[in-house]
């Protein structure tokens, strides 16, 4: 790869003193005069009809400007349920947090008061909180059609995906290995609070939002608000974290704007913790079913998955399991249905079907391989993905590099044990691996570009960075194309006023998709100054382009990825610590090894985190939540964390900004499976239900049968 | 808790922040939009403090807490609020040099105490060492935890001026990042304390 003047270099963000000053605004530090505050009352029952709604004595509350409910207020969140069944207040209430007022006041003390003085007469109904027994005959429907959701096609079926014949393909192997594992509803818990603002100004409508992408939320806004687009401006300055969960609009934009509407005054709505960890959402539970068919030698002939995964009460996010695909088999069948329950709505967080489904599979191989007496680390050479779905070649695939150059690194050989739970005690170690892939999704992108008679560059891009330091990524794309200093380049981000369409900063697809409208825009500007000359005076030069890519035609552009553990498994106490970690990865070219080395120690020690304690704990016999909350749902601290190790392998990728792949989400993607195998190699007993915590640990270690 | 003398108190009046025009001063936040609407029922009482060296009397509702009055009646924004209940530490400032979650401490408790928060951190245009470091090191990713990170730092680093990962790690346990940027975080308190970050190992 030949290496770049300034794309790939380690940068410093473009906005970092900002960032330690205090002086970056995010939404929750607008502030307009005359703003109203808002808070939202929130159903205590898991399912329940609302018989009356009584406001009169919060109307009479002195500083009440505004309440919303159900009577009044019939709009319809399209972000928050895909097939269109969620308003902003429901009727029946469908879990614990379900919206059912929303109050604007003169400050933030009196609408918290008003909540306590609506009145609500509910019809208590009866609730579900599990998976199984929300699909047996006779259970309660939580939407009409029943609780099993349609699949991404809106078909009543699951969402399936299948080559080959898997019932050859078991019949053609030596041995056959089924097992389950599930997973939990865990929070992406980011810092910052969902806060709106919104202000109207005649028809027109300012939404400050806490967004991932300020285009698709003013899309999303007008279109809920059935006004026209062009109406709606939303700004997004500094955005605190999100990972998944502030795509799209935000049922708090849409209640700050009817609010503001309704009380004739800009209007600020802050959610509180709890409600971010319950009333948002968190990533999709699953029950994993594997079968797995392979030869004595290792080679693999058939895999097959059935999987529920938990939906919450509505249709958010896609609800799909990924993973499988990272392994070369002819013989192929998943098959994956989402199920609603009464419980915290499930949605994207970070790589959003992977991690959970890749605990799955990884940890079911692992036992494959030891099961045939091989290295865990062979086995995975050995049937490792060489063309995407056995068919299509990879424009770059460096996941052998990044298996042999992190077992390099991790010093696999020293720390794996051949013999699981060989370790002393009562402090065994062990050693675990995974492997995963990410295709980043694919979306419209424009950027805009201007050169003045000073000589400064300004670049227009409608990102927000919700951390991955997007802007000065855009920053250096666009200083490279130029051949000029970072400096030369002023970048204009975060408002739809002044920002051209950018994808939304989801998908992992900021870098490569808005980074080649980037460069785009950038050589017309080239042409442009080659053509005209550069501006002189008050004169500007101005460029703008469009991308729109399209899967490309028979090849398939992935990044790749292999995550190393050692942990410590305290086997009287069960406490797991991690002691070492290295992460290998293949993302193409790395723009800056500075911010990207941030995301995957961030990812890394994320996924950490979901493997051994976070959760989002429910009640069965009252089904509420009992844990929300950074406390209570055990959520990565300081001291949790350990050092992550980065290795690079930087393959030679044609296509993209100078050779980037994706890299935000495939951090997450092995690291819960690797602490898994880790903890089965420390132990000798595997731990089948993320999360992998102390009782979970004792309990496996009590059992008397040992492993196949 | 040390009480803040009535001679550093006096003479902490005269001292104002002068920083470098790329880095917002006290003041220019303070220049933002008209206070909050508030209740004329509600007890108020009459403090004094002291906030990044700028001696204040405020009259502040016995309800308030401190994060309240620093952000939304002083416009002291970059203070954030994570969990407003004692579990994040986004809200970490200083009172009388100690680090304290200010969700968890109300107003009126402030009397006669000084308080220094993320915008006090540059003295004379020049940025703290702590925040020269996170820079260097890209300690903040989404940087809403940035502020309380830096915050209890100082406070550690006050304390305890060429502290080891480990200490770091343990001193800085109650404020969360999310990001989980956490090596960058602890390497640059390390940098800023002349501790030279070691490459590789683990949790040891």
């Amino acid at each position: 790869m030949t290496p770049l003047k300034t794309v790939g270099h380690a940068t410093h963000r473009i906005d970092a003193l900002q960032r330690v000053t205090g002086g970056a605004k995010y939404t929750n530090d607008i502030q307009l005069p005359g703003m109203l505050y808002a808070r939202v009352l929130r159903s205590p029952h898991p399912h329940a009809r609302i018989r009356k709604i009584g406001l009169t004595k919060a109307l009479a509350l002195p500083g009440v400007k505004a309440i919303l409910t159900h009577e009044n207020c019939d709009i319809v969140w399209n972000s928050g349920d895909q097939l269109g069944q969620r308003k902003l207040f429901n009727n029946p209430v469908r879990f614990a947090g379900d919206p059912v007022a929303a109050i604007a006041a003169t400050n933030r003390h009196i609408a918290e008061d008003a909540t306590h003085l609506i009145e609500v007469d509910y019809e208590i109904l009866p609730f579900l909180t599990d998976l199984e027994e929300a699909l047996k005959p006779g259970a309660v429907p939580i939407h009409t059609g029943g609780n099993l959701s349609l699949n991404n096609q809106r078909q009543p079926q699951p969402q399936t995906y299948k080559r080959g014949n898997v019932a050859d393909g078991l019949k053609a192997a030596d041995r056959v290995f089924e097992d389950n594992f599930t997973s939990a509803h865990h929070n992406n818990a980011q810092l910052e609070i969902r806060v709106s603002v919104a202000e109207w100004s005649g028809d027109k409508l300012t939404v400050h939002a806490a967004t991932q992408g300020i285009a698709n939320c003013r899309t999303d806004i007008a279109r809920d608000l059935k006004i026209p687009v062009e109406n709606v401006r939303v700004i997004s300055e500094y955005m605190g974290g999100g990972f998944g969960n502030k795509n799209q609009n935000q049922d708090s934009d849409l209640m700050a704007a009817m609010l503001a509407k309704q009380a004739g005054a800009p209007v600020k709505l802050e959610f509180t913790r709890k409600e971010d960890f319950v009333a948002v959402h968190g990533r999709w539970s699953s029950r994993q079913s594997y079968k797995v068919g392979v030869k004595n030698d290792g080679t693999l002939t058939a895999i097959q998955m059935t999987a529920l995964t938990g939906a919450g009460a509505y249709r958010k996010g896609s609800c799909d399991l990924a993973g499988t695909e990272i392994y070369q088999v002819p013989n192929l069948e998943t098959s994956v249905s989402p199920v609603y329950t009464n419980t915290a709505v499930a949605a994207n967080y970070r790589a959003p079907a992977y991690p959970q489904a890749v605990f799955g599979i990884e940890s079911l191989m692992d036992d494959v391989a030891y099961a045939l007496k091989m290295d865990p680390l062979e086995f995975r050479l050995k049937n490792m993905t060489r063309k995407f779905r056995d068919q299509t070649p990879y424009t770059s695939i460096g996941l052998e590099d990044c298996i042999r150059k992190g077992a390099e690194k991790f010093e696999w050989t020293r720390r794996w044990k051949p013999v699981p739970g060989s370790g002393a005690g009562p402090v065994k170690r062990g050693a675990g691996m995974a492997m995963g892939m990410f295709g980043s999704s694919l979306g419209r992108s424009s950027a805009v570009v201007r050169l003045d008679g000073q000589g400064q560059y300004h670049l227009h891009v409608g990102v927000t960075d919700v951390g991955t330091a997007a802007k000065t990524t855009m920053g250096l794309i666009a200083a490279q194309e130029l051949g000029v200093p970072l400096q030369k380049v002023s970048v204009v981000w975060g408002d739809t006023d002044t920002c051209p369409y950018s994808v939304g900063e989801s998908g992992s697809r900021t870098t490569v998709q808005t980074g080649m409208a980037v460069i785009e825009a950038v050589r017309d500007l080239k042409k442009q100054i080659a053509d005209k000359g550069a501006p002189k005076g008050s004169d500007v030069l101005t460029a703008m382009a469009t991308t729109n890519p399209q899967p490309l035609a028979g090849v398939s552009r992935n990044s790749f990825v292999a995550h190393f553990a050692e942990v410590e498994v305290n086997v009287e106490t069960g406490h797991v610590i991690v002691t070492k970690f290295v992460a290998a990865h293949d993302s193409g070219r790395v723009v800056n090894p500075l911010t990207a080395q941030s995301q995957v120690q961030g990812g890394s020690i994320q996924g950490i985190g979901m493997a051994l304690h976070e959760e989002l704990l429910y009640d069965k016999r009252s089904g509420l939540p009992l844990n929300a909350g950074y406390y209570g749902a055990r959520i990565m601290t300081h001291l949790d964390a350990p050092l992550v190790d980065v290795v690079w392998v930087e393959t030679d990728e044609p296509y993209g900004p100078f050779g980037a792949k994706t890299l935000g989400e495939p951090t997450i993607i092995p690291t819960v499976a690797a602490v898994a195998n880790a903890v089965h190699n420390a132990i000798g007993k595997r731990v089948k239900n993320l999360p992998i915590t102390r009782d979970k640990i004792l309990q496996v270690l009590a059992q008397k049968e040992t492993l196949a | 808790m040390k009480k803040i003398s009535r001679r550093t108190f006096a003479k902490s009046t005269s001292v104002g922040i002068v920083a470098a025009a790329a880095i917002p001063t006290v003041e220019a936040q303070q220049k933002q939009s008209a206070a909050i609407v508030t209740d004329p029922g509600v007890p108020r009482t009459t403090i004094r403090l002291t906030v990044n060296g700028v001696n204040r009397r405020v009259e502040v509702e016995d309800r308030w807490t401190l994060v309240e009055l620093l952000r939304d009646h002083l416009h002291l924004t970059g203070t954030k609020i994570g969990c407003d209940r004692g579990e994040c530490g986004a809200c970490t400032v200083l009172v009388d040099a100690t680090p304290l979650y200010s969700c968890s401490q109300l107003a009126v408790w402030m009397d006669g105490r000084s308080i220094q928060t993320v915008e006090g951190l540059a003295k004379n245009g020049k940025l703290d060492p702590l925040q020269e470091a996170f820079i260097e090191h890209d300690a903040p990713q989404c940087g809403y935890c940035t502020s309380g990170q830096l915050m209890i730092a100082k406070a550690l680093l006050m304390k305890n001026a060429h502290p080891t990962r480990d200490e770091v790690r343990t001193a800085m346990t109650g404020n969360v990042c999310r990001c989980s940027n956490y090596n960058h975080y602890v390497e640059a308190v390390l940098a800023a304390g002349g501790t030279a970050p070691s490459t590789g190992g683990g949790n040891a």
